[in-house]
């Protein structure tokens, strides 16, 4: 019989954001079905669905037309499923071999753990993939792609029906991505389910015969790959209306003065980083996961010390021990992950609101209530947060209503904000309240604020961006200026070694 | 205005506080015990500051996010300091502030433990609660020539906060205690640094990053708790005459337990000294109660840890309950969506 993977009515919710909402789609023995989809899509949101690491709200899976229920991760493997996720799941201080075999450790007939047997079995997986590994290696100490490769090593041992890899190539070069692709054919020739997730669209088009797309959580539509363009994928990826998005805003088109300049900063992630940013201007910072956005924004932040170079604002100096210090001087920061560090998710949106402000807010030791409360007013009001009052637990808010919080604190009578860095502002948001901070973007620039905007959703950075650096690597490999940036010329650069 | 009395959770604790008494009382009708009595009342009052002192320090910093498993021998050591000092010849105030030097600097130690090398609280403050034990037993041993033990003294000046009695024979620790309570309460609630506390105890990157200085505060907390802790250890010796090796052994529990029952979440980020003080209240009841209506006193400690336990579980349930996200996990599951 044909084996196939079959995803029915699959929902998952997430505190304010609908993760998927009713997947269906089969996928067939034989065929590396490709899934595609932007950031948020929910892709690898369906892959821990499908790996038992979440479960899904409604909707089940069916193997071979069997319904299956995963109570974790291990009966999803007994099932016949393995998953290769983005972020490798190895024990970094035990031996290859070792996370070859994760609990099934062969036995001698003492029952002891039979050490020579694992190794003969490990290296014969590794000599199948003909890697330059011994066996014997902590993993913690290989290279990143010879990591990913154990990880794909652990799948093959498994020999599971349905194997699934979530970006798997990103920290391959091409001698271990043509092995990775060898072994993908031996799984369709073998009659698998392969699932392959990728933003890279070539290599869709090299291994891959179906192409799933998936859109804020939703099957949007299938294609074979042999009857389809990139153009259509892109298309079915984006849908119709992000275009209206970004045509209606109002830009800026006057710059200032130089008002933030790095010179040659250096912290342990990054090195010789270098721009200015002008008042009124949009600066993108484009890159793949870890090169370096993140950590820029965070030097430029005080949160990471500077090991070298200097960061200046308005033509001076500034001296940053830590947050406070770009605080006081007007550079404030939206960070990436809005629960773990930006906002104090069990108090109040007015607590959250004020923050910074605190001592402002402040009449000798006793705090003014009334202030703090004029000023949660105000920024629920110019952000338009959704909330019946301003002591509502921030926690309990939506995700977009949490990013407004965040963008309250910093934008309000109370601050002087000058540069606002915002480190992926529309992660998890829904389409709506995303349009809404896009328009709020160029607004502040239009109020003659420098805003460095960080997003891993290229469409944004190259339609809301003046100029967009693009880092690999912890360094600049390229400034792209509005007029010239397309996808490719960004992406370009952002894979450069 | 009535409504948002009693939705609040110290409404809820003082119902509680109501119904246990009122429950004691009936019990001791029905068994022919005189609960409802100013006897009782008087009894459960001056059995407040054993704990009062440690609940205020343990709470604080819990409020802040972090906690002391080291703060009872803290306070331990301050009383044994101050018997074998004034034995010694000390002068009585220079015992007392010895004590609570020393008291300040073991939170410092605790503090720099956890702020500047980030070790987990509960792992470093117990390495130094036997490292403190230890100090303490040999400071006894150097103090009293070659043996270690409970070292008696007597001075007026010393035990004055326990002996003297100003008003309705309630010795002056009660006093004290209750504007500790009020200025703590405030503190708390009313300044700029209670409010920051609480959120550093929500979430001290998040507060740092809005630039709160989360390492100063939870220093300061934790310098608080152990001076609150030497606070403690000074009225105990003074109350029993004795610097003890072993006092206050259990007093950590109940003040911990209290500020807990008493809503100060365990999570850190909330809670108030009201509610820390009702908790108090609650314990104290349960066990002048159960001695008087003569019940095992046993069962007191069976039943103050499982109030502890419905503590927590309630806490839990409602107040973070509501709030869906749920610390690490479920944050590092909605990032990859």
């Amino acid at each position: 019989m044909e084996k196939s993977l079959e995803f029915r009515n699959i929902e998952k919710l997430f505190p304010g954001v609908r993760a998927l909402g009713g997947v269906n789609f089969t996928a067939r023995g034989g065929r590396v079905t490709a899934i595609l989809g932007e950031n948020g899509a929910g892709k690898s949101t369906l892959l821990k669905v499908m790996n038992g690491d979440l479960k899904p709200d409604s909707g089940a899976l069916y193997i071979n037309g069997v319904e299956q229920h995963f109570e974790s991760p291990d009966d999803a493997i007994k099932a016949g499923i393995s998953v290769i996720y983005q972020e490798r799941q190895l024990f970094p201080l035990l031996s290859v071999a070792e996370n070859l075999f994760p609990g099934q450790l062969p036995k001698t007939k003492l029952g002891l753990f039979d050490k020579k047997k694992l190794m003969a079995d490990a290296q014969a997986i590794i000599d199948k993939f003909g890697l330059k590994i011994d066996p014997r290696d902590m993993v913690g100490m290989l290279p990143v792609a010879y990591q990913q490769m154990v990880e794909i090593m652990k799948a093959y041992r498994r020999d599971s029906d349905v194997v699934a890899f979530d970006e798997s190539t990103a920290p391959l070069t091409d001698s271990e991505i043509a092995i990775l692709f060898d072994y993908i054919r031996e799984l369709k020739a073998a009659g698998k389910v392969v699932l392959y997730v990728s933003h890279r669209m070539n290599e869709l088009f090299e291994i891959c015969d179906d192409v799933v797309v998936m859109k804020d959580g939703q099957y949007v539509k299938s294609f074979e790959v042999a009857n389809c363009t990139e153009a259509d994928l892109i298309k079915a990826m984006v849908g119709r209306d992000i275009g209206d998005t970004y045509s209606n805003l109002k830009r800026n088109d006057k710059f200032g003065e130089v008002l933030l300049e790095l010179k040659d900063v250096r912290t342990l992630a990054i090195r010789d980083v270098s721009f200015q940013v002008r008042a009124g201007e949009i600066i993108g910072l484009a890159g793949l996961v870890g090169a370096g956005r993140t950590e820029t924004a965070r030097a430029i932040f005080g949160a990471d010390p500077l090991l070298g170079g200097e960061v200046w604002l308005e033509g001076n100096k500034l001296t940053l021990r830590s947050p406070k210090d770009a605080i006081d001087a007007g550079i404030f920061l939206c960070p990436e992950d809005r629960q773990m560090q930006g906002l104090v998710m069990w108090r109040s949106i007015k607590e959250n609101i004020a923050m910074p402000s605190i001592d402002k807010l402040s009449k000798g030791i006793f705090v003014d209530y009334k202030a703090v409360e004029d000023l949660a007013d105000e920024a629920v009001a110019a952000f338009d947060i959704k909330t019946p009052d301003n002591d509502k637990i921030v926690g309990q808010l939506s995700g977009g209503n949490q990013q407004k919080v965040i963008l309250g604190r910093w934008i309000n009578s109370k601050v002087n904000t000058k540069v606002l860095i915002l480190d992926e502002p529309t992660k998890g948001i829904d389409v709506g309240t995303k349009a809404e901070i896009y328009k709020l973007i160029c607004d502040l620039a239009c109020r003659g604020m420098a805003v460095i905007l960080i997003s891993s959703e290229l469409p944004e950075v190259i339609n809301l961006a003046d100029r967009i650096i693009v880092m690999h690597n912890g360094h600049i490999t390229g400034t792209v200026d509005r007029a010239d940036a397309t996808e490719e010329s960004v992406l370009r650069l952002a894979m450069l070694d | 205005m009535i409504k948002k009395i009693v939705k609040k959770k110290e409404f809820t604790l003082v119902v509680l506080l109501l119904l246990i008494n009122l429950v004691l009382g009936i019990l001791g009708i029905i068994f022919k015990q005189p609960f409802f009595s100013m006897s009782t009342y008087k009894n459960i009052l001056i059995s407040l500051p054993n704990f009062a002192f440690l609940s205020i320090g343990a709470g604080c910093l819990l409020i802040g996010g972090n906690m002391d498993l080291a703060a009872s021998t803290v306070g331990c050591f301050s009383g044994v300091i101050i018997a074998n000092l004034y034995h010694l010849g000390v002068p009585w105030f220079l015992c007392i502030i010895i004590a609570l030097i020393v008291s300040c600097i073991f939170g410092f130690i605790d503090g720099t433990l956890v702020t500047k090398y980030r070790m987990p609280a509960f792992i470093a403050t117990l390495g130094v609660s036997y490292v403190v034990r230890g100090i303490s037993y040999l400071f006894s041993a150097a103090c009293a020539g070659g043996q270690a033990g409970n070292m008696n003294f007597k001075s007026e000046q010393i035990q004055w906060i326990a002996k003297y009695k100003p008003v309705a024979k309630l010795p002056v620790i009660i006093f004290i205690m209750f504007v500790l309570f009020i200025i703590y309460g405030i503190l708390i609630s009313k300044t700029r640094f209670g409010m920051k506390m609480k959120l550093v105890g929500g979430n001290p990157e998040a507060a740092r990053l809005a630039g709160i200085n989360s390492r100063k505060i939870a220093m300061i907390l934790f310098i608080n708790c152990n001076f609150c802790a030497g606070l403690a250890g000074w009225y105990n010796a003074a109350k029993t005459g004795q610097g003890a090796l072993t006092a206050l052994s259990t007093a950590q529990f109940t003040g911990l337990t209290a500020a807990i029952i008493g809503g100060i979440s365990f999570g850190g980020g909330e809670g108030g000294m009201f509610g820390a003080f009702i908790g108090l209240l609650i314990l104290q009841s349960f066990q002048v109660g159960m001695n008087i209506l003569g019940i095992n006193p046993y069962f007191y400690t069976t039943f103050s840890g499982l109030l502890l336990i419905i503590a927590l579980g309630v806490d839990f349930i409602t107040a973070r309950g509501k709030v869906a996200v749920k610390p690490k996990a479920k944050a590092k599951e909605v990032r990859h969506v």
